[in-house]
């Protein structure tokens, strides 16, 4: 099936520095496609790019096999990173004004609006002003009033930060709900912790440059083998000492029953693993090793390392 | 719906609901009727010399009744001895004299008066003066016809309009006081308008562009429509508080004053009212002024708008605003400047041109136009101040378009040049 979008070798430079470098990727439709990166990688740019408020210096973007036109941008649902929200309005008014200006009637955008708010428990915060609300709060009638219109495409930007868990989740369920419901939706994240749950694929970007993309089971299929979670005695440093060259240690470590500390490491695919183990065995007073498959944050840290 | 006119709709009620305009849309009309009674109550409780008019009266029917007549603002002096022009000398700055009032030969027929001040007049002295000679005419003049036989004839024939006609005694022009308020008023009004609302354009695009509603705003319609919905909404605004105030003080001083002033200063008022009205209908177009007003008013806030929204678009911050702000205002102090210099003549060719170039046209035209102008002059005005607001709403929309999605420093000139040429 034709890809809902597509990006041709995307450029963009700011005085000073390459915001995004020849940057390509496809989004299948029905997908849920994560952007991810550290932050100030060039996620946001490429956002802006395909919404148009940006334009590339290189590359074009297609959507559904055609150049995106302005047009097309007025009928999907964007969600910027920093919320815009008129701050005097009240909310519900509000969101009927973002409905009815992507098209909706004002009976019907009303009708939806309300069952949406249920849904997501702010029914009361239908009169209030939006200067009075926190930024979770602002962050729920924004996502409302971006899905609303039920567009078949929707880019979030950063859409779980200023979330606690709670509500982190009940986002999760509605972007799949969505999903459900056949909308394509493309949302960039640092937070790796919600990619493994809801992202079909995923592209990964570091430094302006695509250094990642494919579909989740696949890219974690691939990198999948040599890592490890070692359970040992030693600190960290003579830890990291006795490993020397030959591993990677992934994240912090943790200290676990009986003053042992737990870490997990990746062996790349050249290094011997039984020396690993001897020296960890000499040195750390191993106990245990166990092979893990990596998360995609252990995959996000690797790429960005360039140790994948 | 279209998509302009419900960014119209959204400007238009979140600003008509904000506590702030609901307050100054009420408080504004009761200054002005504060303003427009004040001189009413000072007429009746000023403590002020009653004013002395020193009468030359050619005909010689009216002054001898005249000067029997003594109220508290006026007292009447009979000259009748002296001609006009040794009474003008002899009564002049110096004398303490008000004014001179002239009947020649025909004036006790026709009413034709002329008076020669030495200080400003005011319309309330000029009624009062009126009243009293009319009371004389046609006194005389009844007498006249009792012998007649039929009371409607009579009526007829004794019914005198008196019009005095106001020149300054040092032989200066003079500009009659209603002129001269109304000018005055008109000129402020569309001042106020243009400063207030436009910078509330201003203001209105740099919030929007740093709370990043900007970049939802243009996900749902193009750039354009967000402007030039915006500086409609805001020009309704506009219109909506003006014809408030106008409704307001008009039935503030029909119904509000003789409430709670005496009768006196009530109509002292209300004939100030009266003596505006009778201008504007003697001259016939009271409501062709007014069209000239919206027509001013509308002309002048866009094109002022359309600017003040691509300097709002260049900038973050509104502290960085006031930078445009200032280059912006020079062409409007200007115009207060000139507006200010045609009360002493409105027909010099200074007031001329600067009430055709659009960016003073409508301040300095709309005060001039009290004082009638020539319609030609007006309608070539109005064509070249539309004219530039297109010229200039086009270059504020290519301005605009991009200065949106700018953020950081404020643009420079340059970059405002390059923005204007990307296509």
């Amino acid at each position: 099936m034709e890809p809902i979008l597509k990006v041709e070798g995307v450029s963009k430079y700011y005085t000073g520095h390459k915001a995004l470098d020849d940057v390509s990727l496809e989004v299948p439709r029905g997908a849920v496609y994560g952007l991810l990166g550290p932050n100030g990688a060039g996620k946001t740019t490429l956002i802006r790019i395909i919404t148009r408020i940006t334009m590339p210096d290189a590359g074009r973007i297609l959507l559904d096999g055609k150049a995106i036109t302005a047009d097309d941008i007025f009928h999907i649902g964007y969600m910027p990173e920093e919320r815009g929200l008129y701050k005097k309005m009240r909310v519900g008014e509000q969101a009927i004004f973002f409905a009815r200006l992507k098209g909706m009637t004002k009976q019907d955008a009303e009708r939806r609006l309300r069952v949406w708010f249920e849904r997501l428990n702010i029914a009361d915060w239908w009169t209030r002003r939006v200067e009075d609300l926190s930024k979770g709060m602002a962050q729920k009638v924004q996502f409302i009033s971006t899905v609303v219109h039920e567009p078949k495409l929707l880019i979030f930007d950063e859409p779980f930060s200023g979330f606690d868990p709670i509500n982190a989740n009940t986002l999760k369920e509605e972007i799949l709900g969505l999903r459900d419901r056949g909308a394509t939706i493309i949302f960039s994240t640092h937070n790796m912790a919600s990619v493994e749950e809801i992202c079909d694929h995923i592209t990964l970007i570091n430094r302006s440059r695509n250094i990642l993309s494919g579909s989740v089971e696949e890219i974690r299929r691939a990198a999948g083998g040599n890592t490890f979670e070692v359970t040992h005695r030693a600190d960290d440093k003579s830890f990291a000492a006795t490993l020397g060259g030959h591993a990677t240690i992934m994240g912090e470590s943790r200290g676990v029953a009986g003053g042992y500390r737990a870490t997990k490491i990746h062996i790349p695919k050249d290094e011997d693993v039984k020396q690993v183990i001897a020296a960890l065995n000499d040195e750390c007073g191993l106990r245990a090793m166990n092979e893990m498959m990596p998360s995609m944050n252990d995959i996000f840290i690797r790429a960005v390392n360039g140790t994948l | 719906m279209n998509k302009i006119l419900l960014i119209i709709q959204r400007e238009f009620l979140e600003r008509t609901r904000k506590k702030s305009f609901i307050i100054t849309t009420l408080i504004m009309p009761l200054i002005m009727v504060g303003l427009m009674i004040a001189p009413s109550l000072m007429a009746v409780y000023g403590t002020g010399d009653s004013k002395q008019v020193v009468i030359v009266d050619e005909s010689g029917t009216v002054a001898p009744q005249l000067a029997q007549i003594a109220t508290p603002e006026i007292k009447y002096i009979d000259q009748s001895q002296l001609s006009i022009e040794e009474a003008r000398n002899i009564y002049n700055e110096d004398s303490g004299i008000f004014a001179i009032l002239y009947l020649d030969k025909e004036a006790a027929q026709d009413g034709d008066v002329a008076l020669y001040t030495n200080s400003s007049s005011t319309p309330i002295i000029e009624q009062t003066m009126a009243a009293h000679i009319k009371a004389i005419i046609e006194h005389n003049k009844a007498k006249e016809a009792i012998p007649g036989i039929d009371i409607n004839e009579v009526l007829a024939k004794i019914s005198t309009e008196v019009n005095i006609v106001t020149s300054n005694n040092d032989g200066s022009s003079y500009s009659s006081g209603i002129n001269y308020a109304l000018g005055l008023i008109l000129g402020m009004l569309l001042y106020m308008i243009i400063v207030i609302y436009g910078q509330m354009v201003l203001t209105s695009v740099v919030e929007e562009k740093s709370s990043r509603v900007i970049d939802v705003m243009v996900t749902s319609c193009t750039p354009f429509q967000l402007m030039a919905g915006k500086i409609l909404g805001i020009a309704a605004v506009a219109l909506t508080q003006i014809a408030i105030w106008a409704v307001l003080i008009i039935a503030a001083s029909k119904f509000l004053i003789p409430e709670l002033f005496s009768a006196e200063v009530a109509s002292s008022n209300d004939m100030m009212l009266t003596s505006l009205f009778d201008t504007l209908s003697n001259t016939g177009y009271i409501a062709t002024l007014l069209v000239y007003l919206v027509l001013y008013i509308l002309g002048g806030f866009l094109l002022y708008a359309s600017i003040y929204a691509a300097a709002g678009s260049a900038v973050d911050s509104v502290q960085d605003g006031q930078q445009f702000n200032t280059i912006i205002m020079m062409p409007i102090i200007l115009a207060i400047i000139v507006m200010m210099s045609i009360f002493q003549d409105p027909n010099t060719s200074v007031a001329m041109w600067f009430s055709m170039i659009p960016f003073t046209s409508p301040i300095v035209m709309i005060a001039r136009i009290p004082f009638g102008i020539p319609v030609w002059q007006i309608i070539v005005s109005l064509l070249i101040l539309y004219g530039t607001f297109i010229l200039t709403t086009w270059i504020a929309a290519k301005i605009y378009r991009i200065g949106i999605f700018t953020h950081g420093k404020r643009a420079t000139w340059r970059e405002l040049w390059q923005w204007l040429r990307t296509k």
